[in-house]
């Protein structure tokens, strides 16, 4: 059975614009997106590492080796059962930096040009050999099938439609997007495809040619050869060898790495497909014996490589024939299109763009574009190439081998990031070129026919089919050896130290606080600009700080450095890492080191361990315990602190000086002194950089009140803390102040106090001395005028008498010999008296006083001073009410307090004589009116009785007018005989 | 990083001994599918470590 060659080709390129059709429907959206991203796409994508050994080749090493063709298969298994201690750090590194190749990370890791540059030929070499394993399965089974085909043709036909789709979707204009989902789904679907062609052609084995497992068994029973019985004994150097290289394929390949590092959906899509290709893989290798045998029974003579299409032809199924070489197609095709798309990102980070950076381009997104399909293109027609050169005379085994032993000598530089910080680039590179010599020398020239040197040399070991395992071992082994060596006799560089410590497991990288030359974003636009244009520079700048969440215009010197990062990660999966890291080495630089050493970045740190804080498990967990236990000491410490960087930026903030500043700490934290409001930014910018190290009782007016602040300060450095910085203390005594003040106040009325009761008591002497001369002048003329004069003499001493005996009266404070004969007071009877005695005056005689003392409010106290209280009070009152006015006084008691207020209607106290109302001599009225010492009085009887007085102005806001003078004295509670029980009542 | 050497010297032996871990699953007398059993078996447990880990874990 036979196709014709249009026919087939027919049915090739249907097959492919289905394929484009899935991918073009999940670009444009089409396909919905939680399909695209779901773990079993993933997965399934993934099986694009079986390529076409899936379909032919593995049925071919099953009949040579028997089981032995497991190798391929349980290898990467392995490697993916180990996924959390070997593909999740990687996945996490090239994350984290945006590493989208294995050049990438070798690049990033061992801070070399060199190192990624020597991985992407590396890999290049080894794909050219997989990539023509492909081509050629291809046009072998297109030959079986049409026989007069010409296999350049279906060759070349391939390869171009196979270049038409890695350029369509495999290189995007959009940046923004991580990952290629049409691309992804498109292999998903080439590896089901795979999958179930070859469940259908083993079930069609097994029930069509056996007839069932009752069948096989009798089958297996009448053919006892090892050769049919597969029991053909393992050879374990070349299982190894196979073992090994299919475990590091997992990292080293670039397609896998690409599918599995770069594609990846989220970190539970790669715990998913940790046992999920393994049972892919399981899947695939089941139907392999039966496969084989079933081409034995039937004497299928197309070769065992290509038994499936063989037994689908001696079935003469042309649909089953057909879906054979269909699986074999697309299994080619899927490998071949990852393989050149991961390997044109690598040649043109790690070969085109160190040659030349493109600089003068419009629009570098479009210039990347473009060199990346171009690149595409290359490398499938070079693959052709040496297809149509070498490729086509060797076995499709030993291209295999070829192409892993090759890839395999990068395995120890992938394990040294994440395994071995002090491997360095000297010894990567020495060891791998020392690796890929031997390569080189043993496998790839001596299989493609080129040169056998060992042959010519004589070497007691000449490479062969059966051999070639030990040529790898060999290669590899000199290739750890002497990148150990090197690596442990050489020094590494402080910046490839840090590198292998950000890369390591389990490991923080602990970058350094240095200023930067830009002072803010606006300068990053400008400095990138030179190598990026002002379009793209803007552009990243932007993306940077939108992925950073931050605001449009940052001049925190933290928040820079962080976004310098970010710009070099976005850079470097534009450009790769090295030209990256140089871009934004040269054109981002950091000012001058002005001493020996910076300080550690200790809230880059801080956040970063913030991260990490479910993965710390052990010591390190009970460390960080502890670490956040001082921190919460801090921050939660009642006294405002900050602490200062030796550069002036404030390393931390804490929430006693967010509530004292209004500022919160994410505002500050990371910017410097001089990003504060102005007044704290002169306050601490010339504390911290002054000698003292305390400033006592310092003014500062905030929102328009004074407020008053100690200030206190200690270096942070010591033995165990080389940094310099310091913390500052600032303690609020603005409420302290405030009751200095009022008692100063108070000490100032005693004092004045003493002073009138001693003035008083000389000048009362006197006084009486000229009342009573006065008296005599009366008794010793008749002339009117002088009788009138001495009354008046009279009345003027009077006078006097009165204004003494109320200093008298006032000076008699704090008498506590007194307390013993207070005694219960009535309130509204103190009122009424009062109210009595100013009803005698012939002042005022139309205002009315009302007394809403409740009966029962008592103080314990001396009534006849109250009396002179109530008397002072009623009196103002009663000077300041206008003709019909009312003075009402009213009392409640409250709790332990009698709460008396007198409100009167008068004109009431502007508010900047409120302050002085109490003070001795201080009075509004007209000179001959007041004294100004009755407030004062009132002032310390109610001080004398343990209460206090305020007062109101005014007392009715709505009219303004009117005044509230608000007596609180200790209320008086009569014992009632409810509360005197008897001991043996109370039960 | 104690664990990791555990899972390096594990891996080294079991990669050691693969060969006569394999021919031992094909020896005489053995279903001609025990080694795909055995390797689902293997697969089993890599999906139930998977299934109970914490989602935190390193």
């Amino acid at each position: 059975m036979s196709f014709s060659a249009s026919g087939l080709l027919l049915a090739s390129l249907l097959y492919l614009i289905l394929l484009f059709g899935i991918a073009w429907m999940t670009e444009r959206g089409i396909v919905p997106r939680h399909w695209v991203r779901h773990p079993l796409v993933y997965t399934l994508s993934l099986g694009v590492y079986a390529g076409i050994w899936a379909v032919y080749a593995a049925v071919g090493m099953a009949a040579e080796s028997g089981y032995g063709f497991l190798a391929y298969y349980l290898g990467i298994s392995g490697a993916f059962l180990l996924a959390p201690v070997l593909l999740n750090p990687i996945m996490r590194i090239g994350r984290a930096y945006q590493l989208t190749s294995l050049a990438d990370l070798f690049a990033y890791r061992y801070r070399s040009q060199w190192a990624g540059t020597l991985v992407t030929l590396c890999s290049g070499v080894a794909i050219l050999a997989l990539l023509s394993m492909q081509i050629q399965a291809v046009s072998t089974s297109a030959s079986i099938l049409a026989p007069e085909t010409s296999p350049h043709l279906i060759s070349f036909m391939f390869s171009l439609i196979v270049v038409l789709f890695a350029m369509l979707f495999g290189t995007r204009r959009n940046q923004d997007a991580e990952n290629h989902p049409g691309l992804v789904l498109a292999i998903a679907f080439d590896s089901l495809v795979k999958l179930i062609a070859l469940l259908v052609i083993g079930g069609a084995v097994l029930f069509g040619v056996f007839g069932g497992m009752g069948g096989l068994d009798v089958w297996l029973e009448g053919n006892t050869t090892p050769a049919t019985t597969m029991s053909l004994s393992v050879d374990d150097g070349s299982w190894r060898a196979l073992m090994l290289m299919s475990f590091a394929g997992a990292v080293v390949l670039p397609h896998m790495y690409h599918m599995t590092f770069s594609e990846n959906p989220s970190p539970k899509a790669l715990a998913k497909a940790s046992w999920g290709l393994p049972l892919y893989l399981l899947f695939l290798g089941i139907p392999v014996p039966l496969i084989l045998w079933g081409g034995q029974a039937l004497g299928v003579t197309t070769g065992p490589n290509f038994y499936t299409l063989g037994i689908a032809q001696a079935l003469e199924s042309p649909a089953l024939t057909l879906l054979m070489y269909i699986a074999g197609l697309s299994a080619a095709s899927g490998l071949m299109i990852v393989s050149s798309l991961a390997l044109a990102g690598m040649v043109l980070n790690h070969v085109v763009l160190p040659l030349k950076t493109p600089k003068d381009q419009g629009d570098i997104y479009r210039w990347l574009q473009w060199t990346k399909r171009l690149l595409i293109a290359a490398i499938i027609l070079l693959a052709l190439l040496f297809h149509e050169t070498l490729g086509k005379n060797l076995d499709l085994s030993i291209l295999g081998a070829i192409s892993l032993s090759g890839t395999l000598q990068l395995l120890p530089g992938a394990l040294g990031v994440i395994y071995w910080p002090e491997g360095n680039r000297r010894g990567l590179i020495a060891g791998l070129v020392a690796g890929l010599v031997i390569w080189v020398v043993t496998l790839v020239l001596p299989f493609s026919h080129t040169a056998n040197l060992l042959e010519w040399l004589g070497a007691p070991l000449i490479p062969d089919y059966s051999n070639w395992h030990i040529f790898t071992f060999v290669s590899l082994t000199a290739n750890v050896t002497v990148f150990a060596l090197i690596s442990v006799l050489s020094t590494s560089t402080n910046e490839e130290t840090s590198a292998a410590e950000a890369c390591s497991l389990g490991a923080l990288s602990r970058p350094q606080r240095r200023e930067l030359l830009a002072s803010s974003s606006a300068d990053f636009v400008r400095q990138m600009a030179e190598p990026l244009g002002l379009g793209v520079a803007k552009r990243e700048v932007e993306r940077a700080l939108g992925q950073l969440k931050l605001p449009s215009v940052e001049y925190r010197p933290y928040q820079l450095r962080r976004l310098r990062d970010q710009v070099e990660i976005n850079l470097s999966g534009l450009l790769g890492p090295s030209v990256a890291r140089d871009m934004v080495k040269r054109h981002l630089g950091f000012k001058p080191m002005t001493r020996g050493g910076t300080a550690q970045d200790i809230r880059y740190v801080e956040r970063a361990l913030g991260d990490y804080q479910n993965r710390l498990t052990g010591l390190a967990g009970e460390l960080d315990n502890l670490r956040r236990h001082y921190r919460q000491t801090l921050q939660n410490l009642p006294i405002p602190a900050c602490s200062v960087g030796e550069d002036g930026e404030i390393l931390m903030w804490n929430h006693a000086i967010e509530a004292l500043t209004g500022i919160t700490a994410d505002d500050v934290v990371g910017a410097r002194l001089m990003a504060l409001p102005d007044h704290w930014h002169h306050l601490l910018d010339d504390f911290n950089s002054g000698e003292d190290l305390h400033r006592y009782k310092h003014r500062l007016d905030l929102k328009g009140r004074p407020h008053w602040l100690n200030l206190h300060k200690a270096a942070l450095s010591g033995p165990d803390h080389p940094d310099g910085g310091s913390i500052i203390l600032v303690e609020d005594q603005t409420e302290i102040r405030l009751l200095e003040d009022e008692l100063m106040h108070s000490e100032r009325l005693a004092s004045v106090g003493r002073l009138a009761a001693g003035v008083a008591h000389e000048i009362g002497n006197p006084v009486t001395g000229i009342s009573s001369l006065a008296q005599n002048l009366k008794l010793e003329t008749d002339n009117p005028e002088i009788l009138d004069t001495a009354s008046q003499i009279q009345q003027q001493t009077r006078r006097i008498s009165t204004i003494l005996q109320s200093l008298m009266n006032f000076a008699r404070t704090g008498n506590h010999a007194q307390v013993n004969r207070y005694e219960p007071v009535s309130i509204r009877r103190c009122v009424d008296e009062s109210i009595n005695l100013l009803s005698l005056s012939d002042k005022g005689l139309g205002i009315h006083y009302i007394n809403d003392c409740p009966e029962t409010l008592q103080i314990l106290g001396d009534e006849q001073r109250l009396v002179q209280v109530f008397v002072n009070l009623l009196a103002n009152a009663r000077d300041a009410s206008p003709e019909g006015g009312s003075i009402r006084v009213t009392g409640k008691d409250d709790d332990y307090s009698a709460i008396i207020e007198v409100v009167d209607q008068g004109s009431g106290i502007p508010s900047d004589q409120l302050d002085h109302v109490f003070e001795p001599f201080y009075t509004t009225k007209a000179t001959n009116k007041g004294t100004g010492l009755g407030l004062s009085l009132v002032y310390s009887i109610v001080e004398e009785h343990y209460g206090n007085i305020q007062v109101e102005s005014p007392a009715y806001p709505a009219t303004g007018l009117g005044t509230c003078m608000r007596l609180k004295l200790p209320a008086y509670e009569p014992e009632t005989d409810n509360s005197t029980t008897l001991p043996n009542e109370r039960f | 990083m104690y664990i990791y050497r555990l899972v390096f010297l594990l891996v080294l032996a079991i990669y050691i001994f693969s060969p006569n871990i394999l021919d031992w699953w094909t020896s005489p007398g053995n279903a001609w599918y025990s080694p795909f059993v055995v390797w689902a078996g293997l697969i089993a447990i890599g999906f139930w470590l998977e299934w109970r880990r914490d989602p935190n874990e390193f």
